[in-house]
């Protein structure tokens, strides 16, 4: 007893300090995150096979001269960690380098490319969100009958289609059969982009929707076996307050814990689907980059999507508090 | 008319199990009804039915007529309106009971927001009015905390306050003070009457402690397996059972009474075996333990603390939770380290926690802890007899076929027989599995057996088994035993000598009956005075004091 009431006062006096301190600590692992990923980034490209220069040389003979003169405009005879200090001081200005293969700031190329893409994942990310959700909080609100069954065995359906299938038999279907929608390309204006989005980003959600639905089911049925559910319901509270304020709110953790990883799961999902769908976003260019060692622009997107996970990562972690007051205060969650 | 008229209620279950086999209860207003029973009785569902939370797809009969309602056949909107007004209901466990990521204030003040549609401020004012009502220290505080920052006894006023803030006719409590310390229960008993008296209210009362029971109420319903087997006036039916299941229940419940007369009757046969060898089974010198976590206070959680036991002999140590006497029991048995002073076992050095396996073998064969879950502490893969036979054979070079003798001889003392042997936890009641348990921890013959709440997750019935298993063993080999208990009436059951532990220090020590009868310490006494008693006998006592 004399142990809790210890906590209680510890956490009162110092709630804002322990949150100061808890996001500075999440910005420190954050940075330290980042930093030990564009390592990794940067130096993978001396481990995979394929030399940047005979790609830049590609079709032309190559004479000593010219691969000496290439080599010293990309910097590429300096020492690894020189060529990183310098990569990494551009990056931190917002200088990426240069395309190989488009002779164009890397900035420009996926600039150019990522709204597409951020509309892809934006677009599927609500699907996902609004399908898994009614999904999984239909079927735990009805538990073991029919209803439940049917969506659990539709989602596993669901989530053995690889997102390429599903992008072909989409096509064939809403695009090709029914003629509902486009079958390629991004579209012009915002309308005719998020038209043109759908399918694909469609495509992209299925997979994810299954996640979704599965966590959101089996954390909500979890909270409808606890206690408090049943004191809520026994003080006269309507059956959708108890689902609402204490079922879906309690669930959440498990729910927001998952949507982490899944962002990043989106970025690296849409590759498939956007060439699926010929769309030119940051997907695709990153496996025509890959394919044409076009080594600035791969390191940059990977960078891009790892900064993506790690963000996202941690705002959920700051957010925790929020969703259990229990991990702000360090008392351990029961 | 009465407040609630239970008539022949009967529930089964789609399996065709029958829970509940005509049970006929009733309270009329201001009046005080216990149900008592063992778990498994169906008390607990009774209760429930009362307010409508029944089984999924249970099958239900006869009528639960509420202020002349029947809760079984009303409308939702209608069933949802009595759970407001009609009856509340108390739950056992605060913590698991209250939602912990919502604020005190908002689950006081759910139902009226939402369902009465007051506004916030008015609401806001019933939920401090009610925490004062519950003797709660500072109301408009507690309205926004979280319920991780009280304590198990604060919460239980805050839910006691939930349950009465819409102002019910009837009071349910299911067993709301088992989860508590003695003192705290008798403070929320203390609230729990205060609040019945002065509103006028029926209260249904369920526990398994009939003390508590006889303390309380003004008439009991005994239940067991689904049935009414006895009712009458508490006096009535505690005093002079007439069920033979209600007898069998009041002399299994152990009691801190001290009758002079009946103590000196019963022979202490395991006493006198304990001052045969003086060389001390367990000894404790100057044992200190502090807990320090990062930006909180240190917890000391054991201070200075000295005991001996001799060989054959059974020391109680006594406390509430956070007096430290759970972590005194892991470090006897080696797993947490002391931070000073001195443990020696059977004469051996025991206190720093092992950390090789040698050590860890040989402080395993000092001493042995058998746990307060058995649900928790039998690994529900592997079978009773196996879990013995591991045991065996990592302390000895037995061949498996004497090793499986040796299970069997175990099994034995604790009363099981060779089938059990073959039942996986999962099979057994949780009486027969904390046997496996101290079987478990006898295998090793070990010097010392340390018990840490054995009994307290049992019912009084299989508690008193399991005391008698322990006795038997004791009497037949001489077992050393350390036996940790909140439990005042156990402990007099099982040891000779006492310790009362308060904030990790020892505050009494002696005789158990010596303590019992003329406890010197403040604070034993207080103990002693919150362990609830019959109301006839305390009128007894009063009367003879004065």
């Amino acid at each position: 007893m004399a142990l809790v009431s210890t906590r209680a006062t510890a956490f009162k006096s110092g709630g804002t300090a322990v949150l100061a301190r808890r996001v500075a600590g999440k910005l420190g692992s954050l940075l330290l995150t980042l930093f030990l990923s564009s390592l990794l980034v940067f130096f993978s490209r001396f481990i995979v096979p394929g030399d940047p220069v005979s790609f830049l040389l590609r079709g032309r003979k190559p004479s000593p001269e010219a691969i000496a003169q290439v080599t010293t405009e990309f910097g590429l005879d300096l020492p690894p960690w020189q060529q990183y200090i310098n990569w990494i001081a551009g990056v931190l200005q917002g200088d990426f380098g240069r395309s190989l293969q488009y002779r164009q700031d890397v900035s420009t190329v996926i600039g150019d490319r990522l709204p597409v893409t951020f509309g892809l994942v934006v677009m599927a990310g609500t699907m996902i969100a609004v399908v898994g959700l009614i999904a999984g909080i239909t079927a735990a609100l009805n538990r073991n009958k029919l209803l439940d069954k049917s969506i659990l065995i539709g989602l596993t359906i669901l989530g053995a289609v690889p997102s390429f299938v599903g992008a072909i038999v989409l096509i064939a279907v809403f695009a090709v059969q029914l003629g509902w929608f486009p079958t390629f390309g991004s579209g012009d204006g915002f309308l005719d982009t998020v038209y043109h989005l759908v399918l694909p980003s469609f495509a992209l959600a299925i997979v994810f929707v299954v996640l979704v639905g599965k966590v959101t089911r089996s954390s909500m049925v979890e909270q409808l076996d606890r206690e408090h559910v049943e004191v809520a319901t026994s003080r006269g509270l309507g059956r959708g307050a108890v689902v609402r304020r204490h079922v879906f709110r309690n669930a959440l953790g498990p729910i927001l814990t998952v949507s982490g990883p899944l962002v990043a799961g989106l970025l690296v999902a849409s590759t498939i689907v956007e060439a699926a769908f010929g769309i030119s976003g940051i997907g695709s260019l990153l496996v025509q980059s890959v394919d044409r060692l076009d080594f600035p622009v791969v390191q940059s997107i990977v960078l891009l999507i790892v900064t993506t996970f790690v963000v996202v990562n941690a705002i959920i972690d700051i957010l925790e508090p929020w969703i259990d007051p229990r991990s702000a205060a360090g008392a351990g969650a029961r | 008319m009465n407040l609630l008229d239970i008539d022949s209620l009967t529930l089964e279950l789609p399996n065709g199990t029958r829970l509940l086999d005509g049970i006929s209860i009733t309270v009329a207003k201001g009046e005080t009804v216990g149900l008592v029973g063992e778990s498994g009785s169906g008390k607990s569902l009774t209760a429930r039915s009362v307010l409508g939370l029944l089984p999924e797809r249970a099958t239900m009969g006869g009528q639960v007529l509420l202020e002349g309602e029947d809760s079984l056949r009303v409308s939702q909107q209608r069933l949802s309106e009595l759970r407001r007004h009609s009856a509340s209901m108390v739950f056992q466990d605060p913590r698991a009971g209250i939602n912990p990521m919502r604020t005190v204030g908002e689950h006081l003040t759910e139902t009226l927001r939402l369902c009465e549609h007051l506004p916030a401020e008015q609401a806001r004012q019933r939920g401090i009015e009610m925490l004062k009502a519950v003797r709660l220290p500072r109301p408009e505080q507690h309205l926004k905390q979280y319920p991780h920052e009280f304590s198990g006894g604060m919460l239980q006023r805050v839910m006691i306050a939930g349950a009465l803030i819409s102002s019910p006719k009837l009071l349910i409590c299911d067993e709301p003070t088992t989860a508590l310390d003695v003192t705290t229960q008798a403070e929320i008993i203390a609230v729990l009457t205060e609040q019945a008296k002065s509103r006028g209210m029926g209260m249904l009362f369920i526990t398994h402690d009939l003390n508590l029971a006889a303390s309380l109420c003004d008439r009991v319903y005994v239940m067991s397996q689904g049935r009414v087997v006895e009712q009458g006036s508490a006096q009535g039916v505690f005093s002079a059972p007439q069920a033979e299941y209600t007898r069998k229940l009041v002399a299994a419940t152990p009691t801190v009474a001290v009758d002079p007369a009946a103590e000196v009757a019963a022979a202490r046969p395991v006493a006198v075996a304990a001052t045969a060898d003086r060389a001390g089974a367990l000894r404790a010198r100057a044992v200190s333990k502090t807990y320090t976590i990062r930006g909180q206070a240190p917890v000391r959680a054991v201070q200075d603390v000295s005991l001996e036991v001799s060989k054959g002999a059974a020391l109680g140590v006594v406390g509430e939770s956070g007096s430290g006497k759970s972590t005194l029991a892991r470090i006897v048995v080696g797993l947490e380290s002391a931070d000073a002073g001195e443990i020696l076992i059977a004469g051996k050095e025991r206190t720093k926690a092992p950390r090789r396996r040698a050590e860890r073998l040989a402080h395993a064969r000092s001493a042995q802890m058998v746990f307060q879950d058995p649900y928790l502490s039998l690994d529900p893969r592997i079978t009773a007899g196996h879990a013995i036979e591991d045991a065996l054979k990592l302390h000895s070079k037995l061949s498996t076929l004497d090793s499986r003798n040796r299970v069997l001889e175990l099994l034995d003392q604790v009363g099981m027989t060779g089938k059990h042997a073959q039942a996986r936890p999962r099979t057994l009641s949780g009486g027969q599995r904390q046997c496996v348990a101290i079987a478990r921890a006898l295998a090793i013959e070990p010097d010392l057996l340390v018990m840490d709440e054995a009994t307290s997750a049992l019912d009084v019935s299989v508690q008193a088994q399991v005391l008698d298993v322990v006795a038997e063993i004791r009497r037949e080999r001489g077992l050393t035993v350390l036996f940790i208990s909140h439990d005042l009436a156990v402990v007099r059951r099982v040891c000779e000598e006492t310790v009362v532990m308060r904030h990790g220090e020892i505050v009494e020590h002696g005789r158990t009956l010596e303590l019992l009868g003329n406890p010197q310490h403040p604070y034993t006494r207080l103990l002693l005075d919150s362990v609830p008693r019959p109301a006839w006998n305390r009128e007894v006592a009063v009367q003879s004091a004065t």
